[in-house]
């Protein structure tokens, strides 16, 4: 399989007044061309930071401060690859919702509470396909069989323009100003009947009257479809789902799971899940990386993770997991999650780690290859493979 | 929505009656013999005041006297003002337009300015843009209202001689009053009746003496708008929607204008309604230092003689003032925000 996404030694910090907070130690996992890739982990550890990076939307006082995304659209290898820290943001606001998008853990506060929900799933349409759009109603527009007025034939030009070059100065002063701005009045329409399709692909009821609506209207499970409409309006080759079933209960969480699985075969081409839901992870992802205070520790697919956990971080979150022939009480990991600032030196696990040894607090562990596809961040290993050798 | 509008103009008819009963409940804490006095023109009257007490009933019980009271303001009897000299309906009519005139040109002022250098601040936050707005704001809201109009009277008409205060010139004045048949007055307001008349020197000296107290009463009362405003757009960024934008592929001018700014308007509205009615009641420190004589003034004057009648019927006016912008706001509120309008 050919990659689609890559992070290298990905490093970000969040600059706040207590100190400058460590979220992602060179972080370094790829996504292939139609895998789905679980990204677990305890809450604070740096997954939504990670995939936040990859599409560069670090809310201040966070900033990207080393190591590469690569992203390759085509799908023939790496000589198309694109560096997304380097692009310009104009390039970056044409890729996010278009070829990269996301959805977020919360649908409650991931919608606008103020526009319908039309608007909002209709701007994806209008950030990403106004070209298409104007060339369609220019289509329409010789279809229709009214009078040729001069009010028509200036409104055929603007979209001819629009069709061509939408981002052309006298467009943007048209859409700036008062009255005029009324000649995208059917790129609206064209967006918002766009967006009533998306919104009844996803199997939601009464999509038109649905889009009239406001999120105040709709629940959870609802408002998390309608997110997933946002992020799916263009076909994005990466969807990125951001705990996006955490806050549903959980008949609501196994219908987007669902939902999901089946839009992956039809249309999007990978799937990010981030979760700390290991039971997700199990049934849905072809791929797993474990991650924990900002470091990757462990990537493999996904049934040699469940069976054969190699670093001990993995093996602990694995043992605290209720299974159904488990007997006993379950186990929990000794200690904290590491304050940020001041993470511990070396592997950021060693405090906690059983098998922790003195190399462990002096150096940091550079991943090995311990399998097929299977990859770990722990001195026991590459001390292993150096024994070997 | 229009049954929405109809609810709340019932509930402004409720809103009124209440105002009534609490003002009327404050003057009916003092004696009957305090009241009556009001009506003694001369020392010798003093011994009448049981007449008079029992002549205008003034120890009836407390809802006979109400509705009586309720039944002259409602005919325009608002009683005699000796501040002014004249009834308190006619000197209301003679003040209001001072003040209304002050707050015409200063709450528009406030609003746009506040929202629009709260948002700027906002979006720059901690750049040399939001260090001077707050700077700025924190200046305007812990200086004396006195103390600021004192300066700039002084600095500007005191050394330079522009922008004397007073409504109109003297010369104005007189002679508005000696051809009332060439200068109608419309509306009461010296600028616009200025231009209506055809007279644009008139608006002009109105305006130079407007500029002064508009622009004190801006910096003083601009301060907690634009600090509402910035907070509030603040937290409307980094709100999980905003991200979802970004997300979504907006740039940040959307984000920012379309997506942030009309939620962060939200609390934003109510501030701006309690700043209006609050500039509507007029500044006494503004109308005394600028020599305006609005409500402020008269209000002023009236506490300190106890002009009860004139007290009764600014606190009412003060009631309608709060209770309209209230729906105002309220109508406001519902073209904002979809959640309010459903239910």
């Amino acid at each position: 399989m050919s990659k689609l996404i890559e992070t290298i030694d990905l490093v970000t910090n969040f600059y706040t007044h207590e100190g400058v907070v460590k979220a992602l130690d060179k972080v370094s996992l790829c996504v292939d061309h139609g895998c789905t890739f679980g990204l677990v982990g305890e809450s604070g550890c740096g997954k939504s930071v990670t995939v936040r990076s990859m599409m560069r939307i670090i809310q201040e006082p966070g900033k990207i401060d080393g190591g590469k995304v690569l992203f390759y659209p085509g799908n023939n290898g790496s000589e198309t690859a694109i560096d997304l820290l380097q692009q310009s943001e104009a390039t970056m606001k044409a890729l996010r919702g278009d070829k990269i998008s996301m959805i977020f853990q919360e649908p409650n506060s991931a919608l606008n509470p103020i526009m319908s929900i039309g608007e909002q799933v209709a701007e994806s349409f209008l950030f990403h396909r106004k070209k298409e759009m104007s060339q369609q109603i220019l289509m329409d527009m010789d279809a229709s069989i009214s009078k040729a007025n001069p009010l028509k034939s200036i409104l055929k030009a603007l979209y001819r323009l629009a069709a061509t070059r939408p981002e052309a100065l006298i467009l943007k002063l048209f859409s700036k100003t008062p009255l005029l701005k009324s000649w995208e009045n059917r790129l609206h329409k064209e967006a918002m009947r766009r967006a009533v399709e998306i919104i009844a692909k996803l199997s939601i009821p009464h999509a038109q009257d649905i889009a009239r609506r406001y999120p105040h209207n709709l629940s959870g499970g609802m408002k998390q479809r309608i997110v997933i409409a946002i992020a799916l309006a263009c076909n994005p080759l990466l969807l990125i789902a951001d705990e996006a079933t955490s806050n549903l209960d959980v008949t609501i969480q196994a219908q987007i799971l669902d939902l999901l699985k089946d839009l992956k075969q039809k249309v999007i081409s990978s799937v990010l899940l981030i979760t700390h839901d290991l039971g997700i992870v199990a049934e849905t992802c072809d791929r797993v990386g474990v991650m924990y205070a900002g470091n990757l520790c462990e990537v493999a697919d996904v049934k040699d993770l469940f069976s054969e956990p190699r670093h001990p971080y993995t093996r602990a979150l694995l043992n605290a997991v209720p299974r159904f022939a488990h007997e006993g009480e379950l186990e929990s990991i000794e200690g904290n999650v590491p304050n940020l600032v001041n993470p511990p030196s070396g592997c950021r696990f060693h405090p906690r780690c059983r098998d922790a040894k003195s190399i462990c607090k002096d150096a940091f562990p550079e991943s090995t290859k311990v399998g097929n596809n299977h990859q770990v961040a722990c001195f026991l290993y590459t001390e292993k493979s150096r024994e070997k050798s | 929505m229009t049954t929405y509008i109809i609810r709340r103009f019932l509930f402004l008819a409720f809103v009124l009656f209440g105002v009534s009963v609490l003002i009327f409940s404050i003057l009916m804490t003092f004696s009957p013999e305090r009241r009556a006095m009001a009506y003694v023109k001369s020392p010798q009257q003093v011994k009448d005041l049981p007449i008079i007490v029992k002549q205008l009933g003034l120890d009836d019980p407390f809802h006979i006297q109400y509705f009586r009271w309720i039944r002259q303001v409602s005919s325009g009897n608002w009683g005699y003002s000796f501040v002014a000299a004249m009834p308190v309906w006619d000197a209301f009519w003679y003040y209001f337009p001072i003040t209304l005139e002050l707050n015409l040109y200063t709450i528009p002022i406030i609003i746009i300015f506040g929202i629009w250098l709260g948002t700027v601040s906002g979006i720059h936050r901690d750049t040399w843009v939001d260090h001077s707005t707050r700077i700025f704001a924190i200046i305007g809201w812990s200086l004396p209202t006195f103390l600021f109009a004192l300066i700039i009277l002084m600095f500007f008409y005191g050394y330079f001689n522009v922008f004397p205060p007073g409504i109109i010139d003297d010369g104005f004045n007189v002679w508005i009053r000696e051809n009332p048949d060439q200068f109608k007055r419309y509306t009461y307001l010296y600028t616009l009746d200025g231009l209506l008349n055809g007279r644009p020197d008139i608006t002009l000296d109105a305006i130079s003496r407007l500029v002064m107290p508009v622009f004190t009463q801006v910096v003083v009362v601009v301060a907690i708008l634009l600090r509402v405003m910035r907070s509030s757009m603040i937290e409307e960024i980094s709100k999980d929607n905003a991200i979802t934008a970004l997300a979504k592929g907006a740039d940040h001018h959307t984000i920012y204008f379309k997506h942030a700014r009309k939620n962060a308007l939200i609390p934003v509205v109510t501030v701006a309604g309690w700043l209006a009615a609050y500039s509507m009641e007029g500044s006494i420190a503004i109308e005394y230092i600028f020599n305006r004589q609005g409500i402020g003034w008269w209000l002023a004057n009236a506490a300190i003689s106890l002009d009860l009648p004139v007290l009764m019927g600014i606190c009412l006016f003060f009631g309608l003032v709060y209770v309209i912008i209230n729906l105002i706001l309220d109508i406001l509120y519902a073209y904002i925000d979809p959640r309010i309008r459903l239910n």
